[in-house]
């Protein structure tokens, strides 16, 4: 052979160019590509893991008091992201998924902002359940935080209230309409006698000066028309004797 | 009729300025890979000039670091009107990761107005490519408003 080269001249004299005709045709991103992120609101249980994990914080939730209930907005700043998917990751209820497309360019950066809005009814109290329960275990299935339990033999039902988001998907599910919200009682904090040890470091970390602490008479009170529930005294007590919670 | 000429020629010819103010270098091998045979934004003019004097859009990427804040002001200063502003990736915008941090300066738009903002950490060459020719588009814009 004299030229062999020659062949593949000629035949790259007929091949198509190898560069893309990006603007004329489209072209797609490969499979697993992270590019602009889609937010159904109607999946998101407001958790807030997202937010936790974001590491630029792109990511923010705006609550608006509406009648009825309130909206709450979930804003993704794509102008902020570095598309790890982390927040794709910790979502349990896949409402963030990160698309293949790139095609991310704005004039104005407010363009670049994911929103979705949901709305949240106005729930009053804890999750209960009334006498018209069969036991069928739909809404332990549908529970997004499995927080509900549900024995058919035994013929229980139990719910974790520390859980509960308070979503109200069980009540939708519920065939016979045995769930609801009930009435909530006063909030505020709560007191463990048994765990107390008379520190006084709640009466003394109190903004209201509302806990007045006697060490050597060993009591323990609270002027509940001055507490705002900042559960400051919460955070700082040593032996996890207070909580905030329904008073009886 | 020379100055129609080269009112049309200079549309089809926006070179290109970079400024790597403390970027991580993702954004930049994208920029650069743009220009490659396989993405080819020379195709519509683009070239990388060496020199802001020459340039007609600026790409700007990384968080602009304390340390490279006035180079860039004095870069952007160099560049002739009509000049267009284009941030490249997250880091311009908002400081990405390293918003809050005490040697980081973003976002941009606190010293000069940015017309085009392609977002992604790092955005394809195709997104490249795409703000490259919007900021043209905004580019062609300008001189027309600066005749009149």
């Amino acid at each position: 052979m004299m030229f062999p080269f020659l062949k593949i001249a000629v035949s790259n004299l007929f091949s198509k160019p190898s560069t893309e005709n990006f603007p004329a045709e489209n072209v797609e991103a490969k499979p697993n590509y992270r590019g602009r992120i889609s937010y159904d609101a109607e999946k998101c249980i407001n958790c807030g893991s997202c937010i936790k994990v974001c590491s630029p914080s792109a990511i923010t939730r705006i609550y608006e008091d509406v009648e009825g209930g309130q909206n709450i907005t979930y804003e993704f700043d794509l102008t902020s992201c570095t598309f790890c998917a982390t927040c794709q990751d910790f979502c349990d209820q896949g409402a963030i998924q990160l698309t293949t497309d790139y095609h991310m360019v704005a004039e104005d950066p407010k363009d670049l902002v994911v929103r979705g809005t949901r709305f949240k009814k106005k729930i009053p109290g804890k999750l209960q359940v009334s006498d018209a329960c069969i036991h069928c275990g739909i809404c332990a299935k549908n529970c997004p935080q499995e927080a509900i339990t549900v024995d058919r033999k035994a013929k229980t039902w139990e719910v974790d209230h520390s859980k509960c988001v308070q979503c109200g998907k069980c009540i939708e599910k519920c065939p016979k309409n045995a769930l609801e919200f009930g009435e909530s009682g006063p909030e505020g904090v709560l007191w463990d006698e048994e765990k107390c040890i008379y520190c006084s470091i709640c009466a003394k970390k109190c903004p209201n000066e509302c806990i007045s602490v006697d060490r050597k008479e060993k009591s323990w009170e609270i002027n509940r028309d001055n507490c705002v529930q900042c559960g400051i005294c919460v955070e700082k007590c040593p032996k996890d004797a207070l909580q905030i919670g329904t008073l009886e | 009729m020379f100055n129609k000429l080269i009112a049309k020629s200079t549309g089809k010819s926006p070179w290109i300025f970079h400024v790597n103010t403390g970027s991580c270098n993702g954004c930049d091998i994208e920029l650069v890979a743009a220009l490659t045979p396989r993405y080819d934004a020379e195709r519509f003019g683009f070239k990388l000039a060496g020199t802001p004097r020459h340039a007609d859009i600026v790409v700007v990427s990384g968080p602009i670091t304390s340390q490279s804040k006035d180079r860039l002001i004095r870069t952007l200063e160099q560049v002739p009107e009509p000049k267009c502003v284009v941030t490249l990736g997250s880091c311009p915008q908002s400081g990405n990761v390293f918003k809050g941090s005490y040697s980081v300066e973003a976002p941009l738009e606190k010293f000069v107005h940015v017309d085009v903002a392609i977002a992604g950490c790092t955005p394809k060459p195709e997104a490249v490519i795409e703000g490259l020719y919007k900021a043209a588009e905004i580019l062609q814009r300008k001189r027309e408003a600066m005749k009149k």
